[in-house]
C-alpha cells in the first residue's frame, strides 16, 4: 500500500470529526465593505498603501505620469520591467527609449529599478495584485530595491474577496492558468533583529505606486 | 529534531534565571499582542469576533472533509502541472525532497520557513548528501548560524539580542561590525542574494492548499518566499495534510485573518497564489512539487483533538500565554511551543516523550480567546493530563495526594476536622514556608499561603451566634 493509500484510509477510517458543523454561506468580508464610489476606493486605496509604507502619486496627466517615472529612474540605463503593452501608460515605451533606458533581461538581479502594471489593486489594504506569465516577469517586482507600479483608475477592486468573486464569476479556470499571483503590501520588510522594522529584505524597499486618473 | 520535551522544567528554570532573554521575550510578545488587537478588531469587536468564527468554520469543515479535500486538492494540483508527493512520516520526506535533489541535480538549496522541515530535521539529511542549504528568512538564517532551533514559529530569534546577532555576523560572515540593524539586515540580504541565484532547488512550507483550485497560498514578509519559489529551477514545497481549505473564499478570510491575528498586520507583505511552474515565455521554476506530510497528523485527526489541526501557525497563543512569555520557546524541547505546542507537541511525538508540557500552562484561557480559529487548547491541555493519568504519568506522590484530597473533601466532617487542624497548625508556621519532602514538589514554586487561624465555617457560625445574642 502506497503512502497516500495508507494515509486517506486512515482519516477515512476516523470518526469524522465536526460532522455537525453548518454549511457555509453568508460569508463577511474581513475589511467592512465601505463606499465604493471610484473616488472613496481611490482615497481608501491611497490611504492603505501609504500606511503600509508605499509612495503613491497621483496623475491626472499621462504626460505627468510619464515625467514622474523618468524622475523615479533617474540616471540609470537599464530597468527590469514588464512588456509595455501590460503596463497601461500609452507613450512610455517611447519616452524611456528616447531616454536611452533599455529593458534588462528578466532574471537580471544588478538592476536598481523595477517597473510593472498591476492586475488589480485591493482598496481595502491596498496591497497589488500581480500575476505571472508571458511579459509580466515575477523578478521585476522582487529583484530590484525599487519597485514602481502602474495602476490605472479602473483596476481598482474594493477587496480580495471582490476580486476573487470576479474569479469566481468567470469560472475560476482563468485564475488557475495565472502561475503566479502575488498581492503585494508594501515594502519587503523584516523585525527579527531586536524586533526593530527594517524595509528592504530580499524584496524592493521602496514601492512607488503611480495611480493615474483623475483624483 | 529530537525531541527534548521531557527537560521542560529544568529548562524552563534555566530561562527564568535569564533576565536579558525573559525582557527580549517579554518585549516581543507584548508588542505582537498589542498591534494584533488594534487589526483584529479596529472594526469593532462584534466584527472582529464574527470574522474568527467564520475562519474557525473554515477550518472545521476542511477537517470534516479532510480526505475529500486532499484527494481534490491532489488532482486540481496535478491538472495544475505541480507534482505532488505523499509523505507518511519523516524518513519519507527525507527521501522523497533527496530523490528529487538527485534527480534534478540539486547541489544548493535556498529554504523559506517550513516548521514541517524543522520536524523533519531536513537540513541534516540533505547536508549528508553533500547538498547546501540555507535558511533564507532572516530570523531562521541566524538560527541556522548559530545552530540553534526557533524560538518562536513566527518570529524565530526573539531570545536574540541584537548584539548576539552582530557579533554572530562578524565571527561567521566577516561582517564590518555594526549595530545598526538595517545594516546588518542589508548585509544578509547581499550574502543571501548571491545564494538565491546559484540555487537550484528551492524549498518552502505552505500557509494553505486550495483544493478547488490546486493553489499552493505562502506568506512571507521579507520576500524570500518569493525568491525560493521564482528563482531556483526546481521548487519543492512540504506542507502538512492538514493546511488544506476549501474553497478561494475561505482563503479569503483566512489569509487575511493569519497576519492580523500573527503580527498585527492587515496583509502580509507577499502573498502568494503557486498554481504551477512556469509557461512557455514565463520566469519561475520549470518544475515544482508538493509533499503532502502526514508525520502524526492523522493520528490525531483520529481522536478527540482534531480541533488541534485547525491551527494556521499564527502565533497568537505563544505572544498571549504567560508560561510562554516567562520561559520562552526553547523550554518546550520541540518545534512548536507556547499552548499550540504543549498540545501538539504530546500528540506528534508521543505523550511519553513530552510529560510535563500539558501542565505548563496556568489554564488561564487566553490562548482559546485570541485564536484566529478558536481551538479549545485550555479544554486539550486537560484532556491531555486525563491522558497521562490513564497512562500512568502522574507521580504516585501527586496521585495519593488528590486522592486524600478526594475524601477529606466528600465528608463535610472530614473536611471541618481538617480546617480546624490546618489552623492550629498554621499558627506555629513561619511565613511562606518550604514544606518537607515529598511535599516541597509544591512549594519548591509557589507559596503556600498564609492559613488563616480560623476557617470560614467558624467565622460564620460566630457571626451568628453574634447576631442572635443582642
Amino acid at each position: 500500500m502506497t503512502s497516500r493509500e495508507s494515509i486517506l484510509n486512515k482519516l477515512r477510517a476516523a470518526r469524522q470529526p465536526f460532522a455537525d458543523l453548518p454549511p457555509a454561506g453568508g460569508m463577511i468580508p474581513v475589511v467592512p465593505a465601505g463606499d465604493t464610489s471610484p473616488a472613496a476606493l481611490r482615497a481608501r486605496f491611497t490611504e492603505a498603501a501609504e500606511k503600509l509604507g508605499c509612495t503613491v502619486t497621483h496623475c491626472a496627466d499621462p504626460a505627468a505620469a510619464i515625467a514622474h517615472i523618468r524622475d523615479l529612474i533617474g540616471n540609470d540605463s537599464t530597468i527590469l520591467s514588464w512588456d509595455l503593452v501590460y503596463v497601461p501608460l500609452p507613450g512610455l515605451g517611447e519616452a524611456l527609449a528616447d531616454a536611452g533606458i533599455a529593458i534588462a533581461a528578466p532574471g537580471d538581479a544588478s538592476v536598481r529599478v523595477g517597473l510593472t502594471g498591476v492586475d488589480a489593486a485591493l482598496a481595502a489594504t491596498g496591497s497589488l495584485l500581480l500575476a505571472s506569465g508571458p511579459g509580466k516577469p515575477r523578478g521585476a517586482s522582487l529583484l530590484p530595491e525599487v519597485h514602481i507600479a502602474v495602476v490605472a483608475a479602473n483596476q481598482l477592486v474594493p477587496d480580495l474577496e471582490t476580486w476573487l468573486a470576479a474569479q469566481r464569476a468567470a469560472g475560476l479556470d482563468s485564475l488557475r492558468r495565472l502561475n503566479n499571483v502575488v498581492l503585494i503590501s508594501g515594502p519587503s520588510r523584516t523585525a527579527d533583529i531586536a524586533m526593530e522594522t527594517v524595509m528592504g529584505v530580499h524584496g524592493p524597499g521602496a514601492v512607488q505606486i503611480v495611480l493615474l486618473g483623475e483624483g | 529534531m529530537d525531541v527534548k520535551a521531557r527537560d521542560f522544567v529544568p529548562a524552563a528554570q534555566a530561562a527564568l534565571s535569564d533576565p536579558a532573554l525573559r525582557a527580549a521575550v517579554k518585549r516581543a510578545t507584548d508588542t505582537a499582542a498589542k498591534k494584533r488587537l488594534v487589526t483584529m478588531f479596529w472594526a469593532g469587536r462584534a466584527h472582529g469576533e464574527a470574522l474568527r468564527q467564520q475562519a474557525a468554520q473554515a477550518r472545521r469543515r476542511a477537517l470534516r472533509d479532510l480526505p475529500a479535500l486532499l484527494e481534490q486538492a491532489e488532482a486540481a494540483m496535478t491538472a495544475n502541472g505541480i507534482q505532488v508527493l505523499w509523505a507518511a512520516d519523516g524518513d519519507e520526506v527525507r527521501r522523497l525532497v533527496l530523490d528529487i535533489a538527485a534527480r534534478h541535480d540539486v547541489r544548493r538549496a535556498v529554504k523559506s520557513k517550513s516548521m514541517v522541515s524543522e520536524e523533519v530535521a531536513l537540513n541534516h539529511a540533505l547536508q549528508a548528501h553533500d547538498i547546501d542549504v540555507l535558511e533564507t528568512d532572516l530570523g531562521e538564517f541566524i538560527v541556522q548560524l548559530s545552530d540553534e532551533t526557533p524560538s518562536h514559529i513566527v518570529t524565530p530569534v526573539i531570545h536574540k539580542s541584537k548584539e548576539t546577532i552582530r557579533d554572530l555576523f562578524v565571527r561567521e560572515l566577516d561582517m564590518p561590525p555594526t549595530d545598526d540593524a538595517e545594516a546588518m539586515t542589508q548585509f544578509a540580504r547581499g550574502h543571501l542574494r548571491r545564494a538565491f541565484l546559484e540555487a537550484d532547488m528551492g524549498i518552502s512550507g505552505g500557509n494553505f492548499i486550495i483544493a478547488e483550485t490546486g493553489a499552493l497560498c505562502l506568506v512571507t514578509n521579507e520576500g524570500n518566499g518569493r525568491m525560493v519559489t521564482a528563482l531556483p529551477r526546481v521548487h519543492v514545497a512540504l506542507v502538512g495534510i492538514e493546511k488544506v481549505i476549501a474553497t478561494v473564499e475561505d482563503y479569503a478570510t483566512l489569509t487575511q485573518i493569519l497576519p492580523r491575528s500573527s503580527t498585527g498586520q492587515t496583509m502580509t507583505v507577499y502573498t502568494q497564489m503557486i498554481h504551477g511552474p512556469r509557461g512557455a515565455d514565463d520566469d519561475g521554476p520549470e518544475h515544482v512539487y508538493v509533499i503532502l506530510v502526514d508525520n502524526g497528523r492523522s493520528d490525531i485527526y483520529a481522536t478527540g483533538y482534531a480541533e488541534a489541526l485547525a491551527c494556521i501557525r499564527c502565533g497568537a497563543c505563544l505572544n498571549a500565554c504567560p508560561v510562554y512569555e516567562a520561559t520562552g520557546g526553547h523550554a518546550y524541547g520541540w518545534v512548536y511551543s507556547g499552548p499550540i505546542g504543549a498540545v501538539i507537541t504530546p500528540l506528534l511525538t508521543g505523550l511519553e516523550n513530552a510529560s510535563p508540557l500539558p501542565h505548563a500552562s496556568s489554564l488561564c484561557g487566553l490562548c482559546k480567546e485570541v485564536c484566529p480559529v478558536d481551538i479549545d487548547l485550555p479544554r486539550m491541555l486537560l484532556d491531555l493530563r486525563h491522558d497521562l493519568d490513564e497512562t500512568g504519568h502522574t507521580p504516585p506522590v501527586w496521585k495519593g495526594g488528590m486522592r486524600g484530597f478526594g475524601i477529606v473533601a466528600g465528608s463535610p466532617r472530614l473536611f471541618e476536622l481538617a480546617e480546624r487542624a490546618a489552623g492550629l497548625g498554621g499558627r506555629f508556621l513561619p511565613p511562606r514556608p518550604p514544606l518537607p519532602p515529598p511535599l516541597n514538589g509544591w512549594t519548591n514554586v509557589r507559596d503556600l499561603p498564609a492559613i488563616p487561624p480560623k476557617s470560614f465555617r467558624q467565622l460564620w457560625a460566630e457571626r451568628q451566634k453574634a447576631k442572635k445574642t443582642p
